[in-house]
């Protein structure tokens, strides 16, 4: 039995882009990664897990409590991290946890100290005069302080440094060691990449496909930009080329495979400019996960 | 734990309120005994007031050469006017500030459920008129020490019960409305309107004729001081009125607030 389990879940509401019959699984101590361009109803679906918005049909269960009837249980398990953290804005950071520990009925505050002391945060600062990174890591330990069983993640890298985010990640990969099953939900494909074992892919509100992060690594899609002086026929009929678009001397390539072949391929052409980089999320699903 | 955090949250405006209104009862009530003691000038000074001005007031049939008919003129309308307005806010406010400031993700990702959130504001609101109206109704009885008169205390605390009543009412429909609703500006605004809109109700009810009957439409008819004053009781009518509104607005929000789609 999967930690999280959804089965057919549609959640159609005014004005939201909703979510039509999501059905995917995630297992027990793996990091499972959700990813979608912005928009694409990664929020809705937290969000109807976690019982803030009812789903218009389909079930789904997290721990096999189904998430309608027994949200009280599952929050007992897990732990929130929203992609834009709001908090009380008269309450210090310390009094937020400690609110929050109340709530969960958790009574080891020394658990507070040493997460703020790993994410160097000063507990006593009001919510109000802390910036947006720091307002996130009184988000990240209150989502870990109860040592919840699921971590359900929402864009959870979004205003932490680079050197925060290596330590937020060292302590996601320190959890999961002890056997917490992460749901990890990003626009930002690299980050999955990092940390996932397997990603959902989701667009436009549907589940395009699920996938091990390997295989995903392994389409190593670059996209290709050149510049060259003259109308050249560019045969470009070699395997890997996912896609071309010609606008007068530029061209833009979609190339999935080895490098040097299409360097070897590149190199007889009088190539003015050119640049070769990852392409954007939307860029693969476009060509990539039709 | 709501409960204590909405308490500790609403007191400094508690605090506030209670301060101000206190030493507005303590002042109108010191001023008593002269006014008895120059009962014959004040009256005749009140006689050069317009009638409708008297009975906007009610002070045709309040005898405020009474220590009671006096404070049901002037600490009552305070206590049920400006304790309506207090209440209005405080229970506008209290469920969908959560929305509105988006703390409600936070709340509702922890293991409470819809009920007992709407059950700790709720309890937290009651809680908070019952000290509004305990602190007042003992600041009136200190202030009621100016005077040596006997104070007929059954009709005080019918005046008291009815001043509660009148405050649960009106914060049960605006309960309703923060449960309900999103935008908590809506809310007050909403709530605040009902609350003088019933007051006015009242007035322009007692003042022409023709709008008597829209009297029954104000909670502040149902417990006007002078018809308490002379009867000693409120009827049953108008209590069971009040409490029906009051158990339908609550039942309601917990309905509306376990449906509601939460998406901030």
């Amino acid at each position: 039995m999967g930690v999280v389990e959804l089965k057919s879940v549609t959640k159609n509401y005014q004005g939201n882009r909703g979510i039509t019959d999501v059905t995917f699984t995630i297992n027990e101590g793996e990091v499972f990664g959700f990813i979608g361009p912005n928009g694409a109803g990664k929020s809705t679906t937290i969000r109807t897990l976690l019982n803030f918005i009812h789903p218009t049909s389909g079930s789904a269960t997290i721990f096999g409590k189904d998430i309608v009837k027994e949200s009280k249980e599952i929050k007992k398990l897990v732990g929130y991290l929203p992609s834009e953290v709001h908090y009380y804005d008269d309450m210090k950071a310390i009094d937020l946890l400690k609110y929050s520990a109340g709530l969960h009925n958790y009574h080891n505050d020394k658990r507070i100290h040493e997460l703020a002391n790993k994410l160097q945060l000063d507990l006593n600062k009001k919510i109000e005069d802390l910036s947006f990174g720091n307002r996130k890591k009184v988000g990240i330990i209150q989502a870990l302080l109860h040592e919840p069983k699921l971590l359900i993640l929402d864009e959870p890298t979004g205003g932490l440094d680079p050197l925060m985010q290596n330590i937020f990640f060292d302590l996601l990969k320190e959890e999961n060691k002890k056997g917490v099953t992460i749901f990890f939900s990003s626009h930002i494909l690299s980050e999955v990449q990092k940390l996932c074992d397997r990603v959902a892919i989701i667009k436009e509100g549907e589940l395009i496909k699920v996938e091990k992060v390997e295989t995903l690594t392994q389409n190593n899609i670059k996209k290709v930009s050149l510049l060259l002086t003259k109308e050249a026929n560019l045969g470009l009929n070699m395997e890997g080329i996912l896609s071309k678009e010609k606008n007068g001397d530029d061209y833009q390539l979609l190339f999935n495979g080895e490098i040097s072949s299409l360097l070897t391929m590149l190199a007889p052409l009088e190539v003015k400019d050119i640049l070769i980089e990852e392409p954007t999320l939307d860029e693969i699903f476009m060509h990539y996960y039709k | 734990m709501i409960f204590k955090r909405e308490l500790k949250k609403n007191s400094k405006s508690l605090i506030i309120w209670l301060i101000i209104l206190s030493a507005l009862t303590i002042l109108l009530l010191s001023v008593y005994p002269q006014f008895a003691q120059d009962r014959e000038a004040v009256e005749q000074l009140l006689s050069a007031y317009p009638e409708t001005f008297m009975e906007a007031l009610g002070m045709d049939r309040l005898d405020i050469g009474s220590v009671i008919g006096f404070y049901g003129l002037q600490v009552y309308l305070y206590i049920t006017l400006f304790g309506g307005i207090y209440v209005a806010m405080l229970a506008s406010n209290i469920v969908a500030k959560e929305e509105n400031e988006k703390t409600i993700e936070f709340l509702l990702s922890k293991p409470v459920t819809r009920s007992q959130i709407i059950g700790g504001k709720l309890l937290a609101v009651i809680t908070n008129i019952m000290i509004f109206n305990l602190i007042l109704g003992v600041v009136s009885i200190i202030g009621f020490q100016f005077t040596d008169e006997a104070i007929p205390w059954s009709t005080f605390s019918v005046l008291i019960f009815g001043a509660i009543l009148l405050h649960v009412s009106f914060a049960a429909i605006s309960f309703l409305l923060s449960a309900a609703m999103r935008k908590t500006r809506t809310i007050t605004s909403l709530s605040l309107g009902i609350v003088l809109f019933s007051y006015f109700i009242n007035v322009i009810s007692a003042i022409a004729e023709d709008l008597s009957s829209l009297k029954y439409l104000s909670f502040y008819y149902y417990i006007d001081a002078a018809a308490i004053i002379d009867e000693g009781a409120i009827p049953i009518i108008y209590i069971v009125i009040m409490l029906c509104v009051t158990a339908g607005c609550i039942g309601l929000s917990y309905v509306t607030y376990n449906k509601k789609n939460i998406a901030v």
